[in-house]
């Protein structure tokens, strides 16, 4: 599964996603503003290397659903947000269908030529 | 004129995410611009638009319209899986999004 590396790229893209969306929101002096920058530069970095292996629409799906699914975790683990039942359920099928389209992007038979 | 500019932010992100397909095959520097553009521009409008509407409905709309769209354009473009399973996958994890996002 040479794939695996770039679902971890997708991964660790939506994890930075999720640093600053929180910087946006709450940085406020000169380093936490370039953690914010670096954290943008490299989570789209790596979703452009991920996109080497796996289908553009698969990555960008992917990153945008983990990184909202960590947001609203972050929000109601750190910020206060309330718990809600209906959001940890978003969530739960969030992930199902992540895990659903790697397991479908396994047969994927790559139209690329390089 | 704040939906105009929601629905314009979607588009760039839209080109953003082509761009980012595109990005594999050439390598260049207008294709790498394209890509800045796209996202950087999304960004610039999506924040213009939330000056005036609700922030959840404009995150919402915005992932809705740009995530799927791209999700369209690299099956249309690049010749990426049509399979159903891989369609009903993607609108789980963005239908999850975009209600999480409405939510928040």
């Amino acid at each position: 599964m040479k794939n695996n590396s770039a679902w971890f790229k997708i991964a660790g893209a939506a994890c930075l996603e999720v640093v600053w969306v929180i910087g946006l929101k709450h940085a406020s002096v000169p380093w936490e503003w370039l953690i914010t920058g670096l954290a943008l530069l490299v989570s789209f970095y790596t979703i452009i290397a991920a996109s080497r292996k796996l289908p553009v629409g698969t990555v960008y799906s992917v990153f945008v659903g983990l990184g909202t699914a960590g947001t609203v975790l972050a929000d109601m683990l750190w910020f206060g947000e309330p718990f809600r039942l209906i959001k940890l359920v978003l969530i739960l099928v969030l992930l199902a269908g992540v895990i659903g389209l790697k397991l479908v992007t396994g047969n994927f038979h790559s139209k690329e030529v390089s | 004129m704040d939906w105009l500019m929601l629905f314009a932010a979607g588009c760039c992100e839209m080109l953003g995410v082509a761009m980012l397909g595109k990005l594999q095959r050439d390598r260049t520097w207008q294709t790498f611009c394209l890509f800045l553009l796209g996202f950087g521009g999304s960004l610039l409008l999506l924040s213009q638009a939330m000056k005036t509407l609700p922030m959840g409905t404009a995150y919402a709309v915005w992932t809705g319209i740009g995530a799927s769209g791209g999700a369209v354009l690299g099956m249309l473009l690049y010749g990426e899986g049509r399979e159903l399973r891989r369609i009903i996958c993607i609108v789980m994890i963005l239908g999850a999004a975009v209600g999480l996002k409405l939510l928040g």
